[in-house]
C-alpha cells in the first residue's frame, strides 16, 4: 500500500495537472475558455488533447501528408513481396553478366561497357521496374524498397534513442538543478559544439571498421543500429536542450509546489507531473526528428558513414547512383524523390501537429476557418 | 639608300634564322622561345617536328595533389608523372610507349653503369658541367645524399636500396653516411657497392627516388619547396592541395640538355596544373579547350561517351602494366585451405568484373599483366561456379563467416561488392568492409587489424621487372607486421627462394621463361584470385597535338611529349 502521501499525490495532479497541462500546450489559463468556446459551437467539448486532435482532423494538409507517410512506410514494409513475387530477386544479388528477354528482345541488364539497364516498368513483368543500380546489375526498385525500409527503421528508432535520453536528461537536468544540472548541460554542450555532420562523420568512420564493442553488446559494422545510435546521440542535445528549459519553468509552478508539498517524491514528480505537461513539445520533437533523422542517414551514408554497402539506404543509393548522375540520373533522383517525400510528408504533418498542439496557431487556425469569433468575444 | 638594303638583309637573315631554329625544335633543342600565357592553355612560339608548335602554355589537371612533390618521397604514378620532366637521375627510362619505354638510358650518367665484382659492384660517371636549374653544379656526391636522403625521410623506396653496402645500418642510425656508396668529386665517379648481387638494381637506379638533388636539401618533405630541377623544365610554384607550375630549366638549354639528348626538352613553355576534384568538370574544361591535359581518366560515368566521341583525335586506351586481384590471408581460415583459394578462382569471373570497370580492365587470371617481362598467358581456372561450390564443399568451410575488404573508389567498391556476392554464393558467409582510399592500404598493410581475410588489390609496376611483382607482394620474406604488401601473407618456402635467387640475377631470356614458371607456380597454389590488367587514357585539349603524345609504361604521360597543334 502507498503511503498517504503519494495516495494524496496521485489524487492532487487532477486539479493542478489539467491546469499545468494546458501550460504544457501553452494554453494554460486560457483552456477553460477554449473548452467552453467550442462547446458554444456546438461541438464536442473536451480537454486540450481532444481539442487538438478536432484542430489536426481539420487539417487536410497534415492529414494527407501522414498518409503519404504510412503509403510509404506500407510500401516498404512489403519490400519482401516485392522481391521474393514480382522481381524475384534479392536487393544485393548481382546481376551483370544476366540478360533479360522483353517482348522477344534479348536485353543485357550491364551492357559491356558498364552502363545498366533503364527502367523496364512491367515489360519484363516487374522485374527491373526502375532498371539496374550501375555495373553490378542489382534491381533499383527492390532496393529502394529494402532502402527505404532502412532509412524507415534508422529515423524512427533514431527519434526513438533521442527523445529517451533527451527526456531522461532533461528531466534530471531540469527538476534537480545544480550539480547535476550543470554536468549533464557541459556534456549536452560538448556534444552541442560538433557540427552534427562531422560527429556523425566522425563517429560512423571510427565505428566502420571495428563496429562497437560496448561491454557483451558488439554490434558488427555492418549493423543498422551504429547509424542508429550515432544518429541518435547526436541529436540529444537539440531536444534535451529545449525540454530543460521548459522544465525549469514548469518547476516554478504552483501544481508543481503542491505535489512537493503534499511530499510526492522526486520520482513521481519528474514522471507524473512535469512529463504530461511535456508530452506535446515532445511529439512534435519526435515527429520532426523522425525527418532530421532520415536526412541525417542520408548524409552520412552518401558520405560513406551511415549504411554499410552493400546494405541499401536511401542515401547509399543517392551515393551510388552519383558515379552515374550524368549518364543515369534516374539513379539519384530515384532514392532522392524517396527521401523528399517521406521528409516533406512527416515534416509537413509535425507542422499540423505543431499548430494543432499550439493555441497560438490555434488562433490563425481558427482564424483561417473564420471561427475567430471566441478571440473577438472572449467568454 | 645603303642602310636601308642593309637592314632588310639583316631582318631577313633574322626570320629565316627563326624559322630554321623553330623548325628544328621538337625532340631536343628549344631555346629562345619567350613564355607566353593567356587563359584557357594560350599558343606561342615556333613550329615543332610533327607539326606541332613550341611555346605556349599547357593548363592541366589532377583530382588530387600527388603524394609528395618530392622526388625522394612521392611513391605514386601521380608524383612521378609530375616530376618526370623535372629530375632526372643518373639512369632514367627512354620517353618512349610500350616496350620502348621500358629501356633504361643514361641519364645524369654518361652511360649505363659498368657492373663487376660478380653483380655487386656499378660504376658510373656523372656527366660534366650539368648544372640546376638555380644555377648551381650538379654534384657525384648528391647522388650519394639522393639515396641518403631516402633512409632520411623514411622513403617508401628506401627498401629498393638496402642492398647497398651499409645502407641497413643506416636506415637504423641515419648517422655516418652510406659506406657502399664512394664518390669522386673530381672525376665525377660513382661507385656502388652492393651486398649482394641484385638483378633489379640498374631499374632501381632509374626511380625518381635516387635523382640528385643539391646536398642542402632538408631532409624532410619539400612538397611547398620545390627542389631546384635538373631536368628540362622546373617547378616555379608548388602549394600542395591546389596545384603547381613549371617553367623551363634555364640552364636545360644551355648545359644539360646538350649533353643528354635522348631525354626530349618538352614543347611547351611553361605548364599549370590544377587540382580539380570533379572529375566531369576536367572532361567538361578539357571538352571546351580550358583545361589541355588532364590526368585522370574520364569518370566511368563519362568513359564511354568521351570514348565514343573523341577516340582517335582527343582521346586514347593506353595499357598499363597492372594486376587487380582478391587477396586471400593463407594463415587462417577458411584461405589457409587451398581447395577454398581455388573455389574462389573459379568462382570470380573476370567477364563480370570487366562489366563492373566498364571496359577499363582487361579480364587476366595471372599475376604478371601483359607487357611485363615473362608474361605467358594462363587460364588455370576457367569460371565455374558449380566447381567452386564442390570446392567448398569438399573443404568443409562452408558456412564460413569471411570479411571482404575494399576501399570506396569507384569502381573498386563495386569489384568488392561483386566479390562479396561471389564468396555467399559459393557458400561462405562474407561480410563487407570499405575504407576510405586514402589509409585502405595502411589498414589491411597492418597485421593487427582484425579480420584479415580477403579483399580487393592492385597493382602497377614501379619498373618493367617481374621481380617487382613477386618479391614485395609474394615472398613470404617480405612480410611486416605493417605496411604489408604481401597481403595474403603467401609464405612458401620454395617460392620464396625462387624468387631470391632470380633477383641476383639479370634479366634475360632463361630469367624471363623461370618467371613464367613462378606465375604459373603461384598460380596453381591459388595465391590470389587476380581478375585484370588496367587501361588508362590519354585525353587531351582539341589543339593539342595526340599523335606526338607518349604514354610511358612506368611513367604514364610525358608531359614534354604534350604540344599544341599548329
Amino acid at each position: 500500500m502507498p503511503p498517504e502521501s503519494e495516495k494524496q499525490g496521485t489524487e492532487a495532479p487532477i486539479p493542478t495537472g489539467t491546469g499545468a497541462l494546458d501550460a504544457g500546450l501553452g494554453i494554460e489559463s486560457d483552456g477553460a475558455r477554449v473548452v467552453e468556446a467550442e462547446a458554444g459551437d456546438g461541438r464536442q467539448a473536451g480537454g486540450p488533447w481532444r481539442i487538438a486532435g478536432r484542430r489536426l482532423r481539420r487539417n487536410k494538409v497534415a492529414l494527407f501528408s501522414l498518409a503519404i507517410f504510412f503509403l510509404i512506410v506500407i510500401c516498404c514494409l512489403l519490400a519482401p513481396v516485392w522481391a521474393n513475387h514480382v522481381a524475384d530477386t534479392g536487393p544485393n544479388t548481382t546481376h551483370t553478366l544476366e540478360k533479360l528477354h522483353v517482348n522477344g528482345e534479348v536485353r543485357e541488364v550491364v551492357e559491356p561497357s558498364g552502363k545498366a539497364i533503364g527502367p523496364q516498368w512491367f515489360e519484363a513483368g516487374g522485374k527491373f521496374f526502375l532498371g539496374a543500380d550501375g555495373h553490378l546489375g542489382r534491381d533499383e526498385m527492390v532496393r529502394l524498397l529494402y532502402g527505404g525500409r532502412s532509412s524507415l527503421f534508422i529515423g524512427i528508432v533514431a527519434a526513438l534513442i533521442t527523445t529517451l535520453l533527451a527526456v531522461t536528461l532533461g528531466l534530471l537536468s531540469g527538476y534537480y538543478g545544480g550539480l547535476t544540472d550543470t554536468f549533464i548541460s557541459r556534456i549536452m554542450d560538448v556534444i552541442w559544439s560538433f557540427p552534427v555532420v562531422l560527429l556523425g562523420i566522425a563517429l560512423g568512420i571510427a565505428l566502420a571498421v571495428g563496429g562497437l564493442k560496448l561491454g557483451p553488446i558488439h554490434l558488427k559494422s555492418s549493423s543498422l543500429w551504429i547509424p542508429t545510435l550515432i544518429i541518435g546521440v547526436v541529436y540529444t542535445p537539440y531536444m534535451a536542450r529545449p525540454l530543460r528549459g521548459e522544465i525549469l519553468a514548469l518547476r516554478e509552478k504552483e501544481f508543481i509546489e503542491a505535489a512537493v508539498a503534499q511530499g510526492a517524491s522526486d520520482r513521481r514528480i519528474m514522471f507524473i507531473e512535469l512529463l504530461p505537461n511535456l508530452l506535446s513539445t515532445i511529439i512534435v520533437f519526435f515527429t520532426l526528428n523522425i525527418a532530421n533523422n532520415m536526412l541525417l542517414e542520408a548524409t552520412l551514408s552518401y558520405l560513406g558513414a551511415g549504411v554499410q554497402p552493400p546494405s541499401s539506404s536511401w542515401g547509399t543509393m543517392i551515393s551510388e547512383g552519383f558515379d552515374a548522375l550524368y549518364s543515369q540520373p534516374i539513379l539519384t533522383i530515384i532514392p532522392g524523390t524517396a527521401i523528399l517525400l517521406t521528409v516533406l510528408s512527416v515534416n509537413v504533418f509535425g507542422d499540423g501537429l505543431r499548430d494543432a498542439l499550439d493555441p497560438k496557431s490555434k488562433v490563425r487556425f481558427e482564424a483561417r476557418a473564420g471561427t475567430a469569433a471566441e478571440m473577438d468575444n472572449p467568454v | 639608300m645603303k642602310k636601308l638594303p642593309f637592314f632588310l638583309l639583316v631582318a631577313a637573315l633574322a626570320a629565316v634564322l627563326a624559322v630554321g631554329l623553330a623548325a628544328c625544335g621538337g625532340g631536343s633543342s628549344t631555346t629562345g622561345t619567350s613564355p607566353s600565357t593567356s587563359e584557357g592553355g594560350s599558343e606561342g612560339g615556333g613550329e615543332a617536328e610533327g607539326g606541332g608548335k613550341e611555346g605556349g602554355t599547357l593548363k592541366g589537371a589532377y583530382t588530387s595533389f600527388p603524394d609528395y612533390m618530392d622526388p625522394q618521397i612521392s611513391y605514386t604514378a601521380e608524383g612521378w608523372t609530375a616530376m618526370r620532366p623535372v629530375y632526372v637521375p643518373l639512369l632514367t627510362y627512354k620517353a618512349a610507349s610500350e616496350e620502348e619505354g621500358a629501356e633504361i638510358i643514361p641519364g645524369l650518367a654518361k652511360e649505363l653503369p659498368k657492373v663487376t665484382n660478380g653483380g655487386k659492384t656499378y660504376t658510373m660517371f656523372l656527366r660534366e658541367g650539368l648544372k640546376y636549374s638555380n644555377g648551381e653544379p650538379i654534384k657525384a656526391g648528391d647522388f650519394k645524399y639522393a639515396v641518403e636522403r631516402c633512409f632520411l625521410t623514411n622513403s617508401g623506396g628506401s627498401p629498393f636500396y638496402t642492398d647497398i653496402v651499409g645502407a641497413e645500418q643506416f636506415s637504423k642510425t641515419k648517422k655516418g653516411g652510406i659506406s657502399g656508396i664512394k664518390v669522386n668529386e673530381k672525376t665525377g665517379e660513382i661507385v656502388i657497392n652492393l651486398e649482394k648481387p641484385r638483378g633489379t638494381f640498374p631499374n632501381e637506379l632509374a626511380l625518381m627516388f635516387v635523382a640528385p638533388i643539391p646536398q642542402k636539401t632538408p631532409a624532410e618533405d619539400q612538397s611547398a619547396h620545390p627542389i631546384p630541377a635538373s631536368g628540362p623544365y622546373y617547378l616555379t610554384k608548388s602549394e600542395p592541395g591546389r596545384g603547381w607550375e613549371y617553367e623551363r630549366n634555364p640552364y636545360w638549354a644551355k648545359d644539360n640538355g646538350k649533353q643528354m639528348t635522348e631525354i626530349p626538352s618538352g614543347h611547351v613553355d611553361k605548364i599549370e596544373i590544377e587540382v580539380l576534384r570533379n572529375q566531369s568538370t576536367q572532361v567538361n574544361d578539357v571538352e571546351s579547350g580550358k583545361l589541355n591535359w588532364i590526368f585522370d581518366p574520364p569518370p566511368t560515368d563519362r568513359y564511354q561517351e568521351v570514348k565514343e566521341k573523341f577516340e582517335g583525335t582527343q582521346f586514347r586506351i593506353e595499357p598499363t602494366i597492372s594486376t587487380y586481384y582478391f587477396w586471400m590471408n593463407e594463415t587462417q581460415e577458411p584461405f589457409n585451405n587451398q581447395k577454398v583459394r581455388e573455389a574462389v578462382n573459379y568462382a570470380v569471373d573476370p567477364a563480370a568484373l570487366e562489366r563492373v570497370y566498364t571496359g577499363q580492365i582487361k579480364g587476366t587470371q595471372q599475376i604478371l599483366p601483359p607487357g611485363m617481362p615473362g608474361y605467358e598467358k594462363i587460364e588455370l581456372f576457367p569460371h565455374d561456379v558449380k566447381k567452386a561450390k564442390e570446392l567448398i564443399a569438399e573443404s568443409g568451410v562452408k558456412d564460413k563467416e569471411v570479411t571482404v575488404w575494399t576501399d570506396s573508389e569507384s569502381p573498386n567498391n563495386d569489384a568488392g561488392t561483386y566479390y562479396q556476392g561471389v564468396l555467399n554464393e559459393i557458400g561462405l558467409k562474407a561480410e563487407l568492409k570499405i575504407l576510405n582510399p586514402d589509409n585502405y592500404f595502411t589498414v589491411i598493410g597492418n597485421r593487427s587489424t582484425p579480420n584479415l581475410d580477403t579483399g580487393f588489390s592492385d597493382w602497377f609496376e614501379d619498373y618493367p621487372h617481374p621481380n617487382d611483382f613477386f618479391d614485395i607482394l609474394l615472398n613470404g620474406e617480405s612480410i611486416q607486421d605493417t605496411n604489408n604488401q604481401n597481403f595474403s601473407q603467401t609464405n612458401v618456402p620454395a617460392l620464396n627462394e625462387k624468387i631470391d635467387k632470380l633477383a641476383e640475377e639479370q634479366l634475360g631470356p632463361q630469367q624471363e621463361k623461370e618467371y613464367a614458371e613462378l606465375d604459373k607456380a603461384f598460380m596453381e597454389h591459388a595465391a590470389w584470385a587476380p581478375y585484370g590488367t588496367r587501361t588508362l587514357s590519354l585525353f587531351v585539349s582539341e589543339n593539342i597535338n595526340l599523335e606526338t603524345a607518349i604514354w610511358n609504361p612506368t611513367f604514364e604521360t610525358e608531359l614534354t611529349s604534350l604540344e599544341f597543334k599548329e
